[in-house]
């Protein structure tokens, strides 16, 4: 697994994929669905698909794939060289999502949230893999949210394609083991030998599993905040890990966004009263009652100074 | 979600990011730094920032641009204040003009000197200093010379013409810069419907009086309104119908309408009224991670964290 593409720029999704096994264009295929990485506070966010012919799921079940969580990370790593081995009925896909890309989407404007990432993620991955020409007869997903409406969602967007989302498919479908093992195994990769791209000086690589329960992860969270920059592209801005640490320890930032609420507020923002607008002789709340600031100003954000 | 924050109060700061000409701090000629002075703005009758060159020879506005929610990054800091201030050129005859239209009321010429001075604003002497205030001193007043003393007094019919000459310049700028001068636009996000061309030449008039006006007083400014013969728009407080008054009658006050019949068992609830397919497709948007409505109507005011 060439890691190339993601670590050049890490702070995108990348897509990285094996060679198309050429029998997986002739033949009907199935063809796996699962994530690892979904709920560290650090590191990015893997997506795996795994496909081979229908006729040729024995031997997949007979190299013993398995569940990904039930591996040591040495296990995982040699079913990943089988895997690759098996490059002449086996063909897989990863998206990786790095941290940043996971921060900027759930912190957007219009929010976009993890489960409709994962969703559109796993998606890109099956249009991928038909785009090239795998013959997708079955679609195996380990769930994200609730089964059958994520079932009812990919079976609209596939017609013609079995799709079956179970929880826990990662252990009931050996195709889905095998997309977990890819998606690991990259996941484990990034995360030890992460490019930091920002100047941290020598940084403490020491930071433990990346979920937010791990004391060392904690640890280095701490150690890591910068009052007014935050994290690392490395941290996920949007884990509300994170999210409180800043807000104790860095310099309070205010976005134009930022819900503000109470009456407080609504006199910050000048805003009217309901009942001003009802009332015969509402005159306007400013200083100087008879001084109207042109709009050429206001429009522009022009304002006279008194003092600097 | 992230704890709700407050603001506090901006901080003074000690530095800001200014643009200005390079004239502003060419002074290399001049025996003194050109220096930020609070003066009297003329519109306001209040303190105002301006700014005098080096040497006082050039009169600068500040003016800021500030909204909400912006900071600078200056070099390897971070500055609080987000606002950019502009510092740019100004007729000293603008803040010289209430001093002499003061001293005007009791029809005397008077030496200049005497009549521009400001207990609360003693930099307004320094004015006088400017290279094109004296100069220009006949645009507004009389003028007479006695030996080689030169007297001053106050004339409305050349100031307004003076303003009237500043009005039409101000309209080949505003032409040439092709500013939006028509009706207020009071969103962003609508479209302007008229093009640049269909402006009329009292739309460009009215504008720029109304930018003139932010320079000179209320008086003023309606005179100078009167003398490009401009009719003065109504406010909008006028348009307004009267005050509706409340019905006198004797009758005894009696319910309007009768709410005991919901009551009745005959009574039946409605089954609810199907949606519209813009209802239906409101309730698809993915609402999760949204705000309640009803979170929007809490008076709870959240603590600042130190």
């Amino acid at each position: 697994m060439d890691l190339g593409p993601f670590e050049g720029d890490n702070s995108v999704s990348c897509r990285l994929a094996s060679q198309i096994p050429d029998v997986c264009r002739t033949e009907d295929c199935c063809l796996g669905i699962d994530e690892a990485g979904r709920g560290p506070v650090l590191g990015p966010m893997v997506y795996g698909i795994c496909f081979c012919p229908v006729s040729r799921k024995q031997e997949l079940k007979d190299s013993k794939v398995a569940d990904s969580k039930t591996l040591t990370e040495a296990e995982r790593e040699n079913l990943f060289e089988k895997l690759d081995e098996a490059k002449s009925y086996v063909g897989w896909a990863l998206q990786i999502l790095s941290p940043n890309t996971i921060s900027t989407s759930m912190l957007q404007r219009t929010k976009y949230n993890l489960n409709a990432l994962s969703h559109d993620t796993a998606i890109g991955l099956v249009q991928y893999a038909l785009d090239n020409g795998v013959q997708l007869k079955e679609v195996f997903v380990d769930t994200v949210g609730p089964a059958d409406k994520y079932e009812d969602k990919l079976s609209k967007l596939f017609p013609g394609i079995d799709v079956t989302v179970r929880p826990k498919a990662d252990s009931l479908f050996p195709i889905v083991s095998a997309a977990s093992i890819c998606a690991k195994v990259a996941r484990d990769r990034v995360v030890k030998g992460w490019n930091f791209s920002e100047d941290l000086g020598g940084v403490d690589t020491d930071y433990g599993s990346g979920y937010p329960n791990d004391p060392k992860t904690k640890a280095w969270l701490l150690k890591y905040l910068d009052p007014v920059f935050g994290y690392p592209q490395f941290v996920r801005f949007s884990w509300s890990t994170a999210q409180t640490l800043m807000d104790s320890k860095g310099v309070t930032v205010h976005w134009d966004d930022d819900d503000e609420d109470g009456e407080k507020a609504a006199q910050r923002k000048n805003n009217k009263s309901m009942l001003s607008y009802f009332s015969a002789s509402a005159g306007s709340n400013d200083q100087n009652p008879t001084h109207q600031t042109h709009r050429f100003f206001t429009d522009r954000r022009l304002k006279s100074l008194d003092t600097l | 979600m992230a704890a709700k924050k407050k603001r506090s109060p901006s901080v003074q700061t000690d530095s800001w990011v200014v643009i200005a000409a390079d004239s502003v701090i060419d002074t290399q000629k001049q025996d003194s730094d050109p220096a930020f002075v609070r003066l009297r703005n003329p519109s306001t009758d209040a303190a105002s920032l301006y700014m005098l060159g080096g040497g006082d020879v050039q009169l600068f506005e500040v003016k800021a641009f500030d909204e909400d929610f912006h900071s600078w990054f200056v070099g390897q800091t971070v500055q609080r204040d987000g606002r950019l201030l502009f510092v740019t050129p100004m007729d000293p005859l603008y803040l010289i003009l209430p001093y002499l239209i003061k001293s005007g009321k009791e029809e005397k010429f008077q030496p200049v000197d005497q009549v521009v001075m400001d207990e609360e604003f003693p930099a307004c002497s320094r004015l006088l200093s400017c290279t094109r205030s004296l100069a220009s001193l006949h645009h507004i007043a009389e003028e007479k010379e006695v030996g080689k003393l030169k007297f001053h007094r106050y004339s409305q019919e050349k100031t307004m013409n003076w303003l009237k000459k500043k009005v039409e310049r101000t309209v080949i700028v505003l032409k040439k810069r092709n500013i939006s001068v028509g009706e207020r636009v009071k969103s962003t996000t609508y479209i302007r419907v008229k093009s640049e061309s269909d402006y009329h030449e009292e739309d460009y008039l009215r504008y720029a009086h109304g930018l003139i006006s932010e320079y000179i007083s209320e008086d003023l400014s309606k005179a100078l309104l009167k003398h490009l013969q401009l009719p003065e728009l109504t406010s909008p407080k006028e348009t307004e119908p009267p005050s509706k008054k409340r019905k006198l009658s004797d009758n005894p006050v009696e319910a309007g309408e009768d709410y005991t019949k919901f009551n009745s068992a005959d009574f039946v609830r409605k089954p609810p009224k199907k949606m519209t397919a813009a209802q239906k497709s409101l309730a698809k948007v993915d609402k999760s991670g949204m705000k309640p409505m009803s979170s929007f109507f809490s008076p709870k005011v959240k603590s600042e964290k130190k």
